[in-house]
């Protein structure tokens, strides 16, 4: 392989890694910023109470788990916010206690001015194999461009990562040839 | 232990990297997605169901186009066949997601779902697994009577026949060699996609089979096609995955980091071999992925109460990821030794190339 072939896999790999590496460091920085999460708990997709499942996940019938409704800007513990569907949500949500549910009064119950949580999780089954279900990502709707913004990211990170490869293999003198599909 | 805060979830990061590289060999090898092994795989690390649907989805459409760059430098993509197929494709998968929810008001269709799979991923391996020994057999005849075997070896009759349906429009596949009717690959990309709509996969273990056996096009290039299409109908699912608010984007993005190391090796390793070394491949990964689908199917019919079968279901499936990546690791080990004139298993010259 030419000493040019090798300064253009060269340039092509530092090109495609720079590339690549913004694109990392955007999504890590949309994460610890919290622009990731913001986007995800994006708006109520049904009428009920906004809530951190996180705060009442020991709960038990036994032991139920009190919380306090209240018009919150952020939800920082023990606390449910009203929302209607379409609403944004709270900071500090993370999963919508239905009305729909609090009415069947199964797994939570409405009391006065407070939710009182005694069934925090169940187990379901998807393809065969049992999860976790809770109260977690429950009625909650994603912004509706993190879709097609995400898929953008991943697929132009597919290309930059494909790309550098390739100008990995070429600088060390491994540049691939077209396989000879037909023939002897 | 990593806090993946959307998803809820606490587990090694480490896992998810190591999860998307394994998934990359084979997905880059055989031209899947790898679905089937990694939605089970982030079960077991903790992720909900729904999420981990959602996250392999969108992983494979990121580790598609990264084997897909390097299949197409190999020359193993054929654009016409590709993109004749997506819109097939597309509206397969839409025909299969109704179908699914058709099924879902029915209640059968976790039972369905997994019986169907059970009995496609069978057939495939069968005939797969009868015309690779045919093919095989013929490589090492021809040997024995002094003649060098191609890149391909193939005995299949079956796309000859659909190859001679004089249907208008006939397209012309410059880099498959293929003169065929359009409605023959929308056709295919009709049922392929059906299907993975239906069971809720990529659909690559169907397509690469559908590629070469009706379509007729050499294995490699059906990988690198496949792989194409994938990547096209992966990044519309993953945005439907995103949009229902199934998909932790910091764990697609270190199952991707993997998977860019993985997928390139997988994709580099087609070039040590024929085309018969990738079917043998494809049908061991099809048998592995329905006895694990069989031993699901068992539990759930005899009512869930066997919690065994559910764990070897598991067990079984995230075996199978490593036991692929093995055999495939050899295959190269052992292509490079054959190159380099040293003592080989009698089995693989047949199966690797020289040069």
């Amino acid at each position: 392989m030419s000493a040019e072939q090798r300064k253009s896999g060269a340039f092509k790999f530092i090109f495609w890694t720079f590339l690549a590496v913004l694109l990392l460091f955007y999504a890590w920085h949309s994460y610890s910023s919290g622009q990731m999460i913001n986007w995800y708990y994006w708006e109520a997709a049904a009428d009920g109470y906004a809530v951190n499942a996180n705060t009442f996940k020991e709960a038990t019938k036994e032991k139920p788990v009190i919380l306090e409704i209240g018009p919150h800007a952020e939800i920082t513990g023990l606390q449910a916010v009203p929302v209607k569907k379409g609403e944004r949500l709270p900071i500090g949500c993370n999963g919508i206690i239905s009305k729909k549910e609090l009415e069947e009064g199964k797994r939570v119950k409405l009391e006065d001015d407070r939710i009182v949580v005694m069934v925090p999780m169940q187990v379901k089954e998807a393809k065969g194999f049992k999860y976790k279900d809770t109260y977690k990502h429950k009625g909650i709707k994603t912004n509706p461009w993190s879709g097609a913004w995400n898929v953008a990211w991943v697929l132009a990170l597919g290309v930059c990562l494909g790309y550098s490869a390739e100008g990995f293999t070429d600088l060390f003198g491994l540049k691939l040839k077209k396989i000879e599909h037909y023939g002897h | 232990m990593f806090d993946f805060a959307i998803a809820g979830v606490q587990s090694p990061f480490m896992l998810l990297v190591l999860t998307g590289f394994t998934v990359g060999i084979v997905g880059g090898f055989i031209g899947v997605g790898g679905g089937y092994m990694v939605t089970p795989a982030l079960i077991v690390f903790g992720f909900p169901g729904y999420m981990a649907s959602g996250i392999d989805m969108t992983h494979i459409a990121g580790k598609s186009v990264i084997a897909t760059v390097r299949h197409r430098q190999m020359g193993n993509i054929d654009w016409v066949l590709g993109l004749a197929m997506v819109g097939g494709t597309m509206l397969g998968v839409e025909l299969g997601v109704r179908l699914l929810n058709w099924a879902k008001k029915l209640g059968i269709a976790g039972i369905l779902l997994l019986t169907c799979s059970v009995v496609v991923m069978l057939c495939l391996f069968i005939y797969t697994q009868i015309e690779t020994q045919k093919a095989h057999k013929k490589i090492e005849k021809d040997a024995e009577a002094g003649i060098t075997a191609g890149r391909e070896v193939m005995v299949s009759g079956i796309p000859r026949f659909f190859q001679s349906i004089p249907l208008y429009p006939i397209v012309r596949c410059r880099t498959a060699r293929l003169v065929i009717s359009m409605w023959v690959i929308v056709l295919v990309g009709i049922c392929t996609g059906t299907l993975a709509g239906f069971l809720g996969v990529g659909g690559g273990f169907v397509r690469v089979p559908a590629l070469v056996y009706v379509i007729g096009a050499t294995t490699h290039i059906a990988v690198g096609t496949d792989l194409l299409e994938i990547a096209v109908s992966g990044g519309y699912g993953a945005m439907r995955h995103t949009q229902m608010g199934n998909v932790d984007m910091i764990a697609v993005m270190f199952m991707i980091v993997g998977a860019m190391v993985g997928a390139q090796f997988g994709s580099i390793a087609t070039s040590f071999v024929r085309g018969p070394a990738i079917r043998y491949i494809l049908s061991y990964s099809l048998i592995l992925a329905t006895v694990g689908a069989c031993l699901r199917l068992v539990y759930m019919l005899t009512g869930q109460k066997y919690e065994v079968l559910s764990f070897f279901a598991v067990v079984f499936t995230l075996g199978e990821m490593f036991f692929l990546c093995f055999f495939i690791v050899s295959l190269v080990v052992f292509a490079v030794r054959y190159r380099h004139g040293k003592s080989v298993p009698a089995w693989i010259p047949a199966l690797v190339v020289k040069d």
